[in-house]
């Protein structure tokens, strides 16, 4: 138990990352406003980007730009380039989500006054 | 040249869809025929692609030329380039089917409607040619985006369940990136092919377990998976006439098919003894899900719903098929996701057809009208036969299968599950034919069924009639193309 615990002590990124997404999926389940409920959808997405940049962050390590061409230096003196790749894609999609369930909100508001889920679910009847 | 025909593929939709605001910038009425003739190339392109493949073995397209495991690489394998010869040829139907529906409905969203209907195929494709896990969720993420813009489009109702489904699909998205997060963590590839030489020797390790897992709560979540399907029967029920048939024909079937590569292509092809709790649990959800879904396809009366609940039933019968984790399983899992698509499309153009034709939506419309049109009545009766698993249509064949992978493996649960599932949809169907071919005294007369309602939904069941009179061929073809995986 106690190895456990300073297991997570040391990987405070990780914490973080449990703390963000339950945090955000929470808020998408909990709140009745449309809005909020993006906006706990919004946590979690970030969450999980933010797991992916944590896994390539290394001690010690530059940029991944060669600093010179005759002694490029071993692997270890560069961080890890693709999770930062996968996570500008990933935002790319975040932002398209949210995009589209902006457009859906307001399109819902305009149609129902309001963005209380209930209230929304009450006219529906 | 057919080197180049996966990426084809995926292009010319793809292209097409951008392209469409500019090509209909003057008139709108270009959009639908441009789109015809987008899907038409486009189903054109995957059956030479399917016969090259047939004949010359698998491709594996890198993209501009980099090698994976660096680069990106697509593979047009058998199963791919069937499943995606029938994404086509189902868009195209769909797309043909819906000629008559009156296009007021679009309100001048025309351009905007065709364009994300082609990105959505295209979006399909695309999940089924890549082979890499990340690639895989963006092409999902296109699929998804592009679904619920489509559910949303009559308005009023459906804008409520199109924001329950994104809700629901971008947590799945989020659930399935998180795992392949733990997946690139544990292995430091993403690539499958790459992938499969090196997670036999990490089955025990947290990391592929949980990363397992949290894939398969997304893909579930897009699968409609039992627990896990809330979204499914509002979207599809709310979503256009137009854009159903197509997006109940492939949506969860995608999903479905990249679970099973994950299942066999990636943790499944070693030497190593196979994951055997992970094959348990799938077959275990399977089995519920295909049960519970039936039991709530008796308990509605909207037709769309209990097609719908039919569909997450069928989800649940692949599911049994694959869980049982061996050779004969995944064949007869990969077979009756096919037979899958084209009865959920049928089932959804029949709705269509039942609304524009007789304004029959639920049980008891239908019981005050007549159906005088012997294709349409025809055709549903091939399809009701092809979902409860009678012989000659695809459907029993897929069932067939299944039920031969579970008695190998002597999982007598499984197979109980079958037969409560094949007895309950035999009696929601009962329900809907009864009510459909009793004549009813006072009917309205209705305009002839237009030649497009004709074509499309007389193709579908011949679709499904050629399902199983040729089903020996495509299992002996998917046999082989999954030699070597399983048990």
């Amino acid at each position: 138990m106690v190895e456990l615990i300073e297991a997570w002590l040391y990987r405070p990124n990780f914490i973080a990352f449990v703390i963000l997404f339950l945090w955000g999926l929470y808020i998408t389940v909990v709140h009745h406003n449309l809005v909020k409920k993006l906006i706990g959808l919004y946590l979690v997405q970030t969450s999980v980007i933010f797991f992916l940049v944590t896994t390539s962050a290394k001690s010690g390590a530059t940029v991944p730009v060669l600093t010179s061409v005759t002694n490029p230096g071993g692997a270890e003196m560069y961080v890890n380039p693709l999770p930062h790749v996968l996570t500008l894609t990933a935002i790319v999609v975040q932002v398209a989500t949210l995009g589209v369930s902006l457009a859906l909100v307001s399109a819902i508001y305009r149609k129902f006054g309001s963005l209380h889920e209930a209230e929304i679910l009450n006219r529906l009847e | 040249m057919t080197y180049h025909l996966p990426a084809l593929v995926f292009l010319v939709p793809f292209v097409t869809a951008i392209g469409l605001p500019l090509i209909a910038l003057r008139d709108e009425r270009r959009c639908r025929p441009v789109a015809l003739a987008a899907l038409s190339v486009m189903a054109a392109l995957s059956l030479m692609s399917l016969g090259s493949v047939l004949n010359q073995g698998e491709i594996r397209y890198a993209f501009s030329g980099w090698a994976p495991p660096v680069g990106i690489e697509w593979v047009a394998d058998e199963i791919a380039s069937i499943m995606v010869v029938a994404a086509s040829l189902l868009a195209l139907v769909s797309l043909l089917y819906s000629s008559p529906f009156p296009t007021q409905t679009l309100q001048g969203r025309s351009v905007p409607y065709y364009s994300i209907l082609l990105l959505l195929v295209s979006g399909l494709s695309g999940v089924i040619y890549a082979g890499d896990l990340f690639n895989i969720f963006v092409f999902l993420e296109i699929v998804a985006l592009s679904a619920y813009s489509l559910v949303a489009v009559p308005g009023g109702r459906a804008l409520v369940s199109a924001f329950r489904y994104l809700i629901m699909g971008a947590l799945g998205a989020s659930f399935y990136l998180l795992g392949v997060a733990y997946f690139y963590s544990a292995t430091g590839t993403l690539n499958i092919a790459d992938l499969a030489q090196r997670t036999p020797g990490l089955l025990e390790s947290k990391a592929v377990i949980g990363g397992l897992l949290f894939m398969f709560i997304g893909l579930g979540i897009k699968m409609a998976l039992m627990p896990l399907h809330a979204w499914l029967p509002d979207a599809y029920t709310d979503a256009p006439d137009t854009a159903s048939p197509i997006l109940a024909a492939l949506l969860t079937k995608v999903a479905l098919l990249v679970w099973v590569r994950i299942l066999f292509w990636v943790i499944g092809s070693g030497d190593s003894e196979q994951p055997v709790v992970v094959f348990s649990l799938v077959w275990v959800l399977g089995a519920l899900a295909s049960v519970s879904g039936v039991i709530l396809a008796l308990s509605h009366t909207d037709l769309k719903r209990i097609f719908a609940y039919g569909g997450i039933a069928h989800v649940g019968l692949v599911l049994i098929g694959v869980g049982q984790g061996s050779h004969t399983g995944l064949t007869a899992g990969l077979f009756y996701i096919i037979n899958d698509a084209v009865m959920q499309c049928a089932l959804f153009l029949l709705a269509g057809v039942l609304v524009h034709q007789y304004k029959a939506r639920t049980l008891d419309d239908l019981k005050s009208v007549n159906i005088r049109s012997s294709w349409v009545g025809g055709a549903f009766v091939v399809v009701a036969l092809s979902m409860i698993g009678l012989p000659p249509t695809g459907g029993f064949f897929g069932k067939w299968y299944i039920v031969l992978s579970a008695v190998e493996n002597r999982n007598y649960f499984a197979l109980v599950a079958i037969i409560v599932t094949t007895l309950l949809t035999l009696a929601y169907f009962a329900r809907v034919l009864e009510r459909m071919f009793r004549s009813a005294p006072k009917s309205p007369q209705v305009p002839d069924t237009p030649l497009s309602f004709r074509a499309s939904v007389a193709a579908l069941a011949a679709a499904i009639m050629g399902l199983g009179l040729w089903s020996d061929h495509i299992v002996s073809v998917l046999l082989e193309a999954t030699r070597g995986l399983g048990r």
